[in-house]
């Protein structure tokens, strides 16, 4: 059994072989934003979610015109083929895609191992910024078949359709790890959305490099839990980072047809009055 | 609020600076920061944990010829964000007395605008940080 979609992953050789390729533009995004620069891949560019990725006002992503912006900023054309990489088991790298997938960039792809095997492999790293000719980029409109919404969650309750929560089992559980008189961030309210199973996004990445867990055991890890591919499936997590990583995996590893990643997650759910909680 | 005299120099620095300034500072920090002392690397168990940081981070404390207080923190080289914040407070801190430490109030760091370099999920585990070190700081100056 091999991925559903394998061209939506490739791995550090391939990266290699095509660092002077035109067409391919590689990018880092990382959970910790400093990590580009104390070394990078030869030409890589950087987005970072927080700075580069969200809208400056609202709780939103950046606007398909900014978008635009920072796209023809990193040289990107609307057919060059965009490799994303990071760290912490490409979190971030998967944002990104998603995020340009959002967007309507067809041609992205995941270094499978992200900054982790890059670095095993003691493949360079260098600090030298490059910098691209801009380019003329035209976004689509926003694809809202792939993110999720709070009406959308409710929608999904009461259908009784697969939910996902990828969070930590203690997360989960809605046990809080902190200290007296030290503020919590996130939520008000600890637990998971009601009929919500729990898969912990790690479980779909093999700890020793980082790298996705084959077909056959991603399949098995879903399908036992009842995340099959017929099901329209809704993935989140805290604010959506871990969550479009799982969304990758059943997209594109096991091919699900319908599948969202909702980025409000539980920070908007913990917090949302009148939204039902389970613990 | 009087805050230790290095402590506030940093801060006072942080606040005049750019955006892209702050960044490259925190790089500096970070790739300053020392590793753990040899005589520490086995003393996983007695390091203080920071559960509020997505990172691994730990902590330990002993007290210096002069009765200060001096950190060692261990935390990864993947993580500069975490070391550059952290190495902040061990600059800042390190040398002072109980009482100058816990008398850091967890918003100290607002004059320094760090927000427009770091997001608030990190400024959080940076506080988390800091109440740590308060609670190591305790222990050690009871033994």
């Amino acid at each position: 059994m091999s991925y559903a979609h394998p061209e939506y992953l490739v791995d550090t050789e391939w990266v290699t072989n095509h660092l002077n390729d035109p067409n391919v533009r590689i990018i880092e995004s990382d959970e910790d934003p400093l990590l580009y620069s104390i070394g990078h891949i030869p030409g890589a560019v950087q987005v970072d979610w927080f700075s580069t990725l969200q809208h400056p006002l609202r709780r939103d992503f950046l606007t398909k015109e900014t978008f635009e912006e920072v796209a023809s900023k990193l040289g990107i054309t609307n057919d060059t083929t965009v490799v994303f990489y990071g760290d912490k088991s490409n979190w971030f790298a998967c944002y990104a895609l998603w995020l340009f997938q959002y967007y309507g960039h067809q041609n992205v792809k995941i270094m499978n191992g992200g900054r982790t095997k890059w670095e095993q492999e003691n493949r360079p790293l260098v600090k030298e910024v490059p910098s691209y000719p801009a380019t003329t980029y035209k976004a689509k409109t926003a694809d809202k078949s792939i993110r999720a919404f709070r009406d959308d969650i409710f929608k999904q309750m009461e259908a009784k359709k697969p939910l996902v929560d990828v969070r930590s089992p203690k997360e989960y559980s809605g046990e809080l790890t902190h200290m007296p008189n030290y503020p919590q961030e996130g939520a008000t309210r600890g637990g998971h959305i009601p009929g919500a199973v729990s898969i912990p996004w790690a479980q779909a990445v093999n700890e020793a490099d980082s790298t996705f867990k084959s077909a056959e055991e991603l399949k098995a890890l879903y399908e036992s839990r009842n995340v099959k591919p017929d099901g329209e499936i809704i993935a989140y997590c805290r604010i959506g980072e871990r969550s479009s990583l799982t969304w990758f995996v059943l997209k594109y590893l096991l091919g699900y047809p319908t599948v969202k990643n909702y980025d409000g997650s539980w920070t908007e759910w913990g917090n949302l009055v009148d939204a039902p909680i389970e613990k | 609020m009087t805050l230790p005299a290095k402590l506030q120099e940093i801060v006072d620095d942080f606040a005049s600076m750019s955006r892209e300034e702050k960044l490259e500072t925190l790089i500096a920090y970070a790739e300053s920061m020392p590793d753990l002392p040899e005589r520490f690397k086995n003393e996983r168990e007695k390091m203080e944990p920071v559960p509020e940081c997505m990172t691994p981070v730990f902590i330990i404390a002993e007290k210096d010829a002069n009765g200060g207080i001096v950190f060692h923190l261990d935390i990864p080289k993947q993580s500069p964000t975490v070391r550059g914040l952290a190495s902040i407070l061990t600059n800042g801190l390190n040398g002072c007395t109980l009482e100058e430490i816990l008398s850091v109030p967890a918003d100290f760091y607002m004059p320094m605008n760090l927000q427009e370099a770091v997001s608030q999920q990190r400024l959080n585990g940076f506080i988390g940080v800091l109440a740590h070190m308060k609670q190591v700081a305790v222990k050690v100056s009871a033994e």
